[in-house]
């Protein structure tokens, strides 16, 4: 709608007076930017060649990328609970030890084909360009979830 | 049928991530009490320690799996 860039009561204005915070088609278009953005990042680090100083640089980025926003631009945060429920918890416990007892298992057997690890399965799995890119999609946006808990 | 050792460990593998599919499901179900993938990440990460270690370990994974 034409009101949605308008000023309300309670907005924060920033020094050229306009609000810090944009309005509805602001932040969809600011939304839209940054997904093109992490796109086309995603699809160049799918492409570049493993063990490569390029792959090492384009995964250094977005973990230097995040840090510094956690630490200096830190985001409205999503409220932790104070504390978590023992019985409840302890189911996640199960099945996070469970991964990586199986995990530590493989690992130690040397990965070998008949007892392979998650990498050794995952590996080929992300191996197509397309995928590879997703993921790393995928896994920027876990970290920017990361930072807003 | 006997499953080769091979399938049995992709067996495990899938069951494990499966259960964690689950309990998401389970807890975020009115008046839960398993914590969310996301509340107990976020319980970890208050003090400044477990922040920087669960971002590390994101990190990690994606150093493994996208450099290697």
């Amino acid at each position: 709608m034409a009101t949605d860039d308008v000023t309300r009561r309670g907005d924060r204005l920033g020094r050229s007076g306009l609000p810090l915070r944009p309005g509805p088609r602001g932040r969809r278009l600011r939304t839209a930017v940054i997904g093109a953005v992490l796109a086309g990042y995603a699809w160049a680090a799918g492409a570049a060649v493993p063990f490569s100083t390029t792959s090492l640089v384009l995964v250094l980025i977005p973990g230097v990328v995040i840090a510094a926003i956690a630490y200096a631009w830190p985001p409205e945060r999503i409220p932790a609970p104070d504390r978590l429920d023992i019985t409840g918890m302890f189911w996640w416990v199960i099945a996070v030890a469970a991964l990586f007892e199986w995990e530590a298992s493989a690992y130690k057997d040397n990965s070998l084909p008949w007892h392979p690890s998650l990498t050794d399965l995952i590996n080929p799995m992300i191996g197509p360009h397309i995928v590879k890119s997703a993921a790393i999609l995928l896994w920027i946006m876990v970290g920017w979830a990361l930072v807003r808990r | 049928m006997i499953m080769s050792t091979r399938a049995i460990t992709i067996a495990g593998f899938i069951i494990v991530i499966a259960a964690m599919f689950v309990l998401e499901f389970l807890a975020r179900r009115p008046g839960s009490r398993i914590p969310t993938l996301g509340q107990w990440l976020g319980y970890l990460m208050r003090p400044r320690i477990g922040r920087v270690l669960i971002l590390l370990g994101w990190w990690w994974l994606g150093w493994h799996y996208f450099a290697r």
